[in-house]
């Protein structure tokens, strides 16, 4: 016994010293490259994490076909500044760990050049603490998330936000209660993390009280026991209004549970939920949704005059297998659209640096669907911050109240929503972004 | 010479060269295999807890993903409400999951066989939700863990993920070698003696219960070092850090490293990181279903463990023993 460790101990070392004498000859490795990681003279490789299975997954799966399908319509015309832009998707099925896992490997193995569309409030959070971008200096591009922590400009440098945070999102919805609902008794359903105490923060700061408040663990939605709870929660407390601020599997499994048990009080739909081909994909009859209150800051769907509408529905058609035409596609397409235009302010000479520099100047500028502005400067990696309300018909898609978008703006702070005289740009030739 | 390789300062010195060669190799390989070290560096101390509980005491456990979710919590917890230093979260980690493993060891020492397997992975499936319950473990998201950027001594170059290869390598090294000499020690004949024959041992002297439960204590110490490495690599803790997969890839390294024996834990280590590396390259060549990207490492690892099974049931490195064995009689006749 002794004898046979005492020969594998020297081999073993012997081994090792070798190989150790052969790893100090090696010479390190440069970590500083020529030319910005990710990008060649004919390509840009972007990344992405988002659900694609597992519970959370619905709806948001649609949402990198929809990005690809818009940077496909750009390559075929010549790509940005003559680069093809090539988007990397991994998924994490909406766990934060994975998110981590992920993009790690975006950015050491894939190495993307930067970050597009992350998705989920607490997967961005995870990635940013472990990860930590902002500290590497790669951009994050438009996170898929409306927490208002992200515009944090210290916490989180290289981060721009795109959707109108929750913040926001609540204060208006608050602004739309009083001057529907006055009186009334409210409900809520909201997801128990930072998602939903952000928009917590924003009712409260809107002075909107609820008569019950019915938090959810992120991923129970996908147990069968759980969403009765909520609605016997709800229903017990007699309430007018439910304002349902959940992912959209969660609010499809609210309202599809409601229509089994018979409960049906005036719905207001969150804008991250409020998604009728997911609700109606798990099989919820469109008849629940129907007459239920929705926000958003893109124009309809349906809206077959709004020129970006046009573009977007025929560049789904082409590249993205003409896929149902809804708002998880108008976000994936819009966001590439918006990515798209900061790829190009960047210039020819594209570094990371150069990329926040750009969006940061003329940000502001961008053009882009949405018919709230956007709000990048140097001082705010804030996107959109405003929303229109309107009712889902019968089947399933929102449309603007009396026919016209009413848009209300506010920020994440202590400022008042104000009715928005925003008149948006026309959109540049063929949707494509003049390039320097 | 003979006795010296053989001997307690043969094993120390042999660590610390293989040490100072993972040092050298931290500095020449990119940052993606720095990182996967680390991750290996991680499973390391997390199968040779689970080695030493089953290979060498003879207890199973289909759930030490929860032991490891009590270490990396409990790491968290004293980062983040104490300001313990980095060290003493990882102290505070072994020692906590320690504690909560005698316990549970109590318990283990009166079950057998298919009972103890099922009341551990009972505890794997609930024991991560409890942190539903309560504000202070942060619900579904979790608790950010955060060891810190690296010291500033080090460097500008100096990177996180080296950083944490670099604990992470330290705490394992530190570990094996402490448990080989507790294996070598009266404590590792204890447990061997048990896991061969109960009644044997007790006639020989040995307290089975107390032998079982200090192998549980033991084995609950390194799961939770193992789970605050888990938490420093991915910055945070959260039920699903520590699903139940986790428990049965642990098994899984445990078996491909040969359950009975610490000199092959390496391997199994090897495996759980590269199957992903592996099974991405396979779907991004065949196939672009996210199903089959998200399913083919499971399906993977699982196809390796039937085949560990069927072809090499005691493990690679103890297959190679009984063959230069057998080679060796051979000779000799």
């Amino acid at each position: 016994m002794i004898e046979i460790n005492r020969r594998k101990l020297l081999v073993a070392s012997a081994v090792l010293a070798t190989g150790g004498l052969v790893l100090s000859t090696v010479p390190a490795q440069a970590f500083s490259p020529h030319s910005e990681v990710g990008v060649t003279n004919s390509s840009i490789k972007l990344g992405v994490t988002l659900p694609m299975t597992g519970a959370a997954s619905p709806g948001y799966n649609k949402l990198p076909s929809a990005m690809k399908a818009y940077f496909d319509y750009v390559n075929a015309n010549g790509g940005v500044n003559g680069r093809q832009i090539t988007l990397v998707v991994k998924d994490d099925q909406y766990v934060p760990t994975l998110a981590v896992a992920k993009t790690n490997e975006l950015i050491l193995k894939d190495k993307v050049f930067a970050l597009l569309a992350p998705l989920g409030t607490a997967n961005v959070k995870a990635v940013a603490a472990s990860v930590n971008p902002g500290r590497r200096g790669i951009p994050t591009l438009f996170v898929n998330t409306g927490y208002s922590g992200f515009a944090n400009k210290k916490a989180y440098p290289t981060t721009f936000t795109l959707l109108p945070s929750y913040i926001v999102e609540a204060k208006i919805i608050a602004q739309y209660i009083s001057e529907n609902f006055a009186g009334k008794k409210i409900g809520l359903l909201y997801q128990d993390d930072d998602f939903g105490s952000d928009a917590l923060a924003g009712f409260k700061q809107a002075g909107l009280t609820f008569t019950v408040k019915v938090p959810y663990a992120s991923g129970t939605q996908a147990l069968p026991t759980v969403p009765p709870t909520w609605i016997q929660k709800l229903s017990a407390a007699n309430v007018d209004v439910v304002i349902l601020f959940g992912v959209s599997s969660a609010t499809a499994a609210a309202l599809g549970t409601a229509a089994v048990m018979k409960y049906a009080p005036k719905w207001i739909l969150g804008s991250v939920g409020g998604d009728a081909t997911t609700i109606k994909a798990v099989g919820v009859p469109a008849g629940v949704l129907y007459g239920a209150t929705g926000a958003s800051f893109l124009p309809a769907t349906t809206d077959n005059a709004d020129e970006y509408v046009k573009l977007f529905t025929t560049i789904n058609a082409k590249y993205n297998n003409n896929a149902v035409f809804d708002n998880n596609v108008m976000v994936g397409m819009n966001t590439a659209y918006v990515a798209v235009q900061a790829l190009a302010a960047a210039g020819k000479n594209l570094t990371r640096k150069g990329l926040i520099a750009a969006i940061e100047k003329s940000g502001a500028k961008f053009a882009s669907a949405g018919l709230v502005p956007l709000n990048f400067s140097t001082t705010s990696h804030v996107g959109y911050s405003g929303y229109w309300f309107g009712t889902y018909g019968p089947s399933g898609d929102l449309k603007p109240n009396g026919g016209v978008y009413t848009v209300y703006t506010t920020d994440s702070g202590t400022g008042a929503v104000v009715k928005s005289t925003y008149k948006r740009p026309a959109m540049p030739a063929d949707g494509l972004p003049t390039q320097s | 010479m003979r006795r010296f390789a053989g001997s307690y300062f043969g094993r120390l010195s042999f660590f610390i060269v293989f040490g100072f060669v993972l040092f050298l190799a931290s500095n020449r390989v990119d940052e993606l295999r720095v990182y996967q070290g680390a991750t290996v560096a991680m499973y390391v101390v997390a199968i040779a807890s689970l080695i030493l509980l089953t290979g060498y005491s003879g207890q199973v456990s289909l759930g030490h993903g929860a032991l490891l979710a009590i270490g990396g919590y409990s790491a968290t917890l004293a980062r983040n409400h104490f300001s313990a230093p980095i060290w003493l979260c990882f102290v505070v980690a072994v020692l906590a999951t320690a504690l909560f493993g005698a316990v549970l060891g109590t318990a283990a020492a009166r079950l057998s066989g298919p009972y103890l397997a099922g009341s551990t992975l009972a505890l794997a499936v609930g024991l991560p939700s409890i942190a539903n319950q309560f504000n202070i473990l942060g619900g579904e998201q979790g608790l950010l863990f955060d060891v810190g950027a690296p010291p500033a001594s080090l460097g500008a170059d100096f990177t996180q993920y080296k950083w944490y290869f670099w604990i992470a390598a330290l705490a394992a090294l530190i570990a094996i070698w402490w448990l080989q000499n507790i294996l070598r020690s009266r404590f590792g004949r204890t447990w061997r003696a048990v896991r061969s024959n109960e009644v044997a041992a007790e006639l020989a002297g040995i307290h089975v219960g107390k032998s079982k439960t200090l192998a549980f204590t033991v084995s609950s110490g390194l799961a939770g070092l193992a789970g605050a490495l888990l938490a420093m690599t991915i910055s945070t803790v959260s039920p699903s850090a520590f699903p139940l997969t986790l428990s049965f890839a642990l098994l899984t390294g445990a078996v491909l490293s040969g359950v009975t024996t610490l000199s092959g834990v390496m391997i199994g280590a090897l495996v759980l990181v590269a199957t992903p590396d592996i099974a991405d390259a396979i779907s991004s060549r065949f196939a672009s279903s996210e199903n089959v990207t998200t399913n083919l490492p499971g399906l993977l690892v699982s196809t390796l463990l039937i085949l560990v099974v069927l072809l090499v049931p005691n493990g690679p490195v103890e297959q190679m023993r009984t063959l230069r064995t057998r080679k060796s009689t051979k000779k000799t006749r």
